[in-house]
């Protein structure tokens, strides 16, 4: 008896807990892609970006489908898929990770918080450890992410064969996603 | 003579590199992939998310990049960051739909109401994705 009890109290603890994290996610966060060079403007959008967040451990996902970059040129977009990137065998890029400080983020509460994150980014098969910062803006209640970093073309095995030539050798990569 | 022909290849060069700068710098950026004009296979929106669940390789090389048209019920419609609409079908299975953004300027199908749309497939998150797609019939 006393046993049932006690698992039952257990269990209660673990509801509670499960009950007092929040997953905020979007299928419609937006991820620009820019790799201009002084030559030639190479540079897309992605609006079918899938991210999930988890408010009191921080943990955090961005997947996106390669083939879902919008370029403003066809012939630019089909380079990208065909040459560079090779959608059709690597056809997701994926950000695994953690808010590092999501401590400081008060989601209750309307404003702008700082963070950093820190996980694996998984491009072209190749998967790299990245560190980078952005900010959690909260507005009615309602986060959002916004944030760039750099990729190293090269260290994700991506070696199509204009590089070096006529786009840049690092991309910018900006993230916008606002969850609900 | 040899003047012509020298005059000749000149012409011919330069009308090439010309057609090139054309086809490169300015018809691709005016003329962008259209589903409308494309062949489609035909798939139910419970089939496709099944396809991609039991074999995600074996879908990818099926579905990837081709237009297809997908019949389902219409489960919502919003708008994105960039203010494109998309519309989600169901599937039967509540935690994986199909997910379609719709090109700008279209009309709109009636919620509840079973329609066809046809786009490019381009992959699987925890939806199947669909790209550039239009409506082809809200059936009632």
């Amino acid at each position: 008896m006393k046993k049932v009890i006690l698992s039952l109290i257990v269990l209660s603890g673990i509801c509670f807990q499960l009950h007092a994290q929040k997953i905020y996610s979007t299928k419609t966060g937006q991820i620009k892609f820019n790799a201009s060079s002084p030559l030639e403007k190479v540079a897309a959008v992605n609006d079918q970006v899938d991210s999930k967040m988890v408010d009191k451990t921080g943990q955090i996902v961005f997947s996106v489908l390669i083939k879902s970059f919008k370029f403003e040129n066809q012939l630019m977009e089909d380079h990208f898929n065909e040459n560079y990137m090779e959608s059709s065998k690597f056809p997701k890029a994926e950000f695994r990770g953690y808010i590092t400080n999501v401590t400081t983020v008060n989601f209750a509460k309307d404003g702008k918080y700082p963070v950093s994150f820190d996980g694996t980014l998984n491009i072209h098969g190749v998967q790299q450890k990245v560190t980078t910062t952005g900010v959690i803006a909260i507005e009615g209640g309602k986060p959002s992410i916004s944030g760039s970093f750099k990729v190293k073309v090269k260290d994700y095995g991506i070696t199509g064969s204009y590089i070096g030539s006529k786009i840049a050798d690092e991309a910018e990569i900006s993230v916008n996603c606002k969850y609900e | 003579m040899k003047k012509k022909i020298i005059w000749g290849l000149v012409i011919v060069v330069v009308l090439g590199v010309v057609n090139i700068w054309y086809y490169v710098f300015q018809y691709s950026k005016t003329h962008h992939r259209d589903v409308a004009n494309e062949v489609a296979m035909l798939v139910t929106s419970t089939q496709l998310v099944k396809d991609f669940q039991s074999n995600e390789k074996v879908a990818n090389a099926k579905y990837l990049n081709k237009a297809i048209e997908v019949k389902g019920e219409l489960l919502q419609e919003e708008k994105d960051q960039s203010g494109n609409i998309t519309l989600t079908l169901k599937s039967g299975d509540p935690f994986s739909n199909i997910f379609c953004t719709l090109k700008p300027g279209l009309p709109l199908p009636v919620k509840g109401s079973i329609v066809v749309v046809k786009g490019v497939c381009t992959g699987f998150l925890s939806d199947v994705v669909l790209n550039n797609a239009i409506v082809v019939k809200p059936v009632e």
